[in-house]
Order: structure tokens, then C-alpha cells, then sequence
């Protein structure tokens, strides 16, 4: 009996065929050209160095005028706004640091709420182009009934001590 | 002759049933029994699809790589373990995308930014790639055993990343807050009918994963047995050519 494989007879079906064997391949390809971009960018975004506040100007990779990522907790009373510049204070084991916003943090950004600031020190003053809310992993129900007194001080309220 | 077959059995129809139940009970829940959160307001909902589709997919992917120990290492190399593998892993993908897109949304909500290459963002999206990969490798053509083979190898590489991306909140300073309640260390910090809610979603996609990949293995059962046929086709032509 004669097994040898047997011609395609149609051009369309042959074509059909090698763009099938060829689909996995580049899926395959474009998967690690993707998963080096993502390593490339995680790599890059962590040049930034993340320090906290209390690190700053402490720490190495923390001190200078370099671009860091600074980690803190919004001080209570301390935000202030006017055109359209944001300004309030970071804390972190009892250090703290005043920041400078051009423009409204977005997100749940408020008062006693963890921040990441990103930019750099200017004369003692965290002058930041980007501010990221980084929100605890507590979540307490809003209660109607006591909502209205904590609506201001919502984040404020579930700080420790 | 035309022949109807099914992937449904009594057993998956009452499972569905029971699913789907299930899911639009979480929905009521998510939507309207549970309250909002006292700093992110109704942004919390996105919770309960968020980390129930993630679990789904560690799930998912931590099955694939059983089925593909147990196919490597059971001598009788039966299909039905790599069969299960591939369904598992398909389906873990699509909730590693549910997940993607819904902490996007959620991130957006209440970081301010839909992306940052931060620790556990980065992980989850390699996750993702490194599962993409490990379907279309099962696609490189060649003989059952050939792709069974060999993406039971990829399968027992990719698992590990499952700890990494996981840990990536304590091994790095990250944006993503840490775990609430899979974290050995940690309190639940998560008010009444919250956590209740969260645990419902994880019930409920859990089931909706074993639902969906009873009937996806057997599926894949059904296109191998058609490659079969169109295989034996061949060669009883061929044989018929040759009896001529």
C-alpha cells in the first residue's frame, strides 16, 4: 500500500493549512516578545527607588535630588488647595515630609489615606507630578447611621490608636 | 449517518443549575445586600469578581499542573490527564484576564491610574503571557502524545510563577494593598457581610470553573476523536485505492 503523503489538491486548502501551522508559532513568538516588554518595564519603573519617609535622605538610593517614589500617610488637616495646586504632608514612623502637586490627585485620594508620591526633593519640599492612592486592605461597611459624623474623616477613623 | 453528542450529563445540567443559582445570588449580594465601603464607596464591589476570578485562575493553572505531573508520571500516559490540563489552563487564562481588567477598572477607581508596573501587577500580567504561551506550544501541531508531552513540561515550569505573584506584596514594596485573608500573617480585615460575599464569590466561581471544565475537557475529547476519524479516513481510502 502506498503511504507516501498525498498532494493537496487545492491552492486555497494548502494555504489554510500553513497559516494553521504558522498561527501557533507566532502566538508563541509575540508571548515572549510580551513577557520581555513587561520584564523591561517593571525593571525600568523600578529605578525609581520606593522609600519611605522616613528614608528620605537616609537611605541609600533615598538622598539627593534624585527621581524617587516616596511612601506615606496623608496628615490629617494638612492638605491644602489653591489654583490647582495641591499641597499636604506625608508621614511615616514619625517623620515627615510636606508635598507638592500640580493638580487634583484622583482616586480615593484624601486625608489619612496611604500614598505613593512620585518626583523629587526641591529645597526640603516633594515636588511630585503623580500621585497613586494605595489604599489599605481594610475594608469596614459604611453605616448609615454614623456615616454623616465620619464622612470627612472616613479614612481618619480607621488609622490605629 | 449524523450522530448528536452531547458534553451534557444529568450530573453537569443540575451543576450548572446549581451555578448559575449560585452566581445570581452574589450578584444580589454584591449589588445590593452588601454595603459600601467607608473610603472606597461602591468602588468595594468590584472585590468580589476581582479576587474570586484570581482565585479561579491559581485554581486553574495548580490543576493543570497536577493533571500534567500525572500524566508524566502514570506509565499508562492516558490523554484524559492532558486533556483536562489544556481545558483547565484555557479557562484559567480567561479569569486571569477578569481579573486583569477588573483591577484595572478598580485601580483607576481608587489608586487614580489604571496601570502601574508594580510587583503583583507585573507578575499577574507575565502569568498571563506565560499561559498564552502554554496554549498556543499545545497548538504546535505533531501527535497527542507529542503535545501532551510537552506542554505537560511547560505546565510544571509556568506553576511556579503562582507563589511569586502571590508573594509579590511581601517581597516587594508594591501599590497593591496586601491580602485580606490568604495571608497566613494577616487578620481578616474584611466587615460582615463583606467577607460573606467574598466567600460566596469564591464558592460560586469555583463552581463555575469546574462546570465550565467537565464540559471543556469533553469537548476536547470530541475534536481529538474527530482528528481520529479524519485520520482513519485516510487510510481506509488509501486502502481502498490499493485494493483496486
Amino acid at each position: 500500500m502506498d503511504l507516501t503523503p498525498r498532494p493537496i489538491a487545492d491552492a486555497e486548502s494548502r494555504a489554510q493549512k500553513q497559516r494553521r501551522r504558522w498561527a501557533p508559532m507566532i502566538i508563541v513568538a509575540l508571548a515572549l516578545v510580551a513577557g520581555g516588554v513587561v520584564v523591561s518595564q517593571f525593571l525600568t519603573s523600578a529605578i525609581d527607588y520606593y522609600c519611605n519617609v522616613d528614608e528620605v535622605g537616609v537611605r541609600d538610593g533615598c538622598v539627593g535630588q534624585r527621581r524617587i517614589r516616596v511612601q506615606g500617610i496623608v496628615v490629617e488637616n494638612s492638605l491644602k488647595q489653591t489654583s490647582g495646586v495641591s499641597e499636604f504632608s506625608l508621614v511615616f514612623n514619625d517623620k515627615t515630609l510636606r508635598v507638592r502637586y500640580q493638580g487634583d490627585p484622583g482616586g480615593v485620594f484624601q486625608e489619612c489615606i496611604p500614598v505613593v508620591a512620585h518626583g523629587r526633593v526641591v529645597d526640603g519640599v516633594f515636588d511630585s507630578d503623580r500621585i497613586e492612592v494605595k489604599h489599605t486592605n481594610q475594608y469596614v461597611e459604611k453605616n448609615k447611621t454614623r456615616f454623616e459624623a465620619t464622612k470627612e474623616t472616613a479614612a481618619c477613623s480607621q488609622l490605629p490608636g | 449517518m449524523t450522530t448528536t453528542q452531547s458534553t451534557a450529563t444529568p450530573t453537569t445540567q443540575k451543576l450548572g443549575i446549581a451555578t448559575a443559582t449560585a452566581v445570581i445570588f452574589l450578584v444580589l449580594s454584591g449589588l445590593i445586600f452588601s454595603a459600601e465601603d467607608v473610603v472606597q464607596g461602591s468602588t468595594v464591589r468590584m472585590m468580589y469578581v476581582h479576587v474570586p476570578s484570581i482565585w479561579v485562575a491559581y485554581l486553574a493553572f495548580g490543576l493543570t499542573a497536577l493533571c500534567s505531573a500525572v500524566y508524566v508520571s502514570n506509565r499508562s500516559r492516558s490523554l484524559i490527564w492532558d486533556r483536562f490540563a489544556g481545558a483547565s489552563a484555557e479557562i484559567g487564562v480567561l479569569f486571569v484576564a477578569i481579573s486583569l481588567v477588573t483591577g484595572s477598572l478598580w485601580g483607576r477607581l481608587t489608586w487614580g491610574t489604571f496601570w502601574v508596573w508594580d510587583a503583583r501587577l507585573t507578575s499577574t500580567a507575565f502569568l498571563f503571557i506565560t499561559y498564552i504561551g502554554y496554549l498556543a506550544v499545545r497548538r504546535l501541531g505533531g501527535t497527542f502524545s507529542q503535545r501532551a508531552r510537552r506542554s505537560a513540561i511547560m505546565a510544571l515550569l509556568a506553576v511556579l510563577e503562582i507563589p511569586l505573584v502571590h508573594f509579590s506584596v511581601n517581597l516587594w514594596r508594591t501599590l497593591h494593598q496586601k491580602a485580606s485573608i490568604a495571608d497566613p500573617n494577616a487578620k481578616v480585615q474584611l466587615d460582615g457581610f463583606m467577607l460573606f460575599t467574598l466567600f460566596w464569590g469564591l464558592i460560586s466561581f469555583s463552581m463555575l470553573f469546574a462546570w465550565l471544565l467537565i464540559h471543556r475537557q469533553r469537548l476536547m475529547a470530541l475534536e481529538d476523536a474527530v482528528q481520529d476519524q479524519g485520520l482513519d479516513r485516510a487510510i481506509q481510502e488509501r486502502r481502498t485505492e490499493a485494493g483496486r
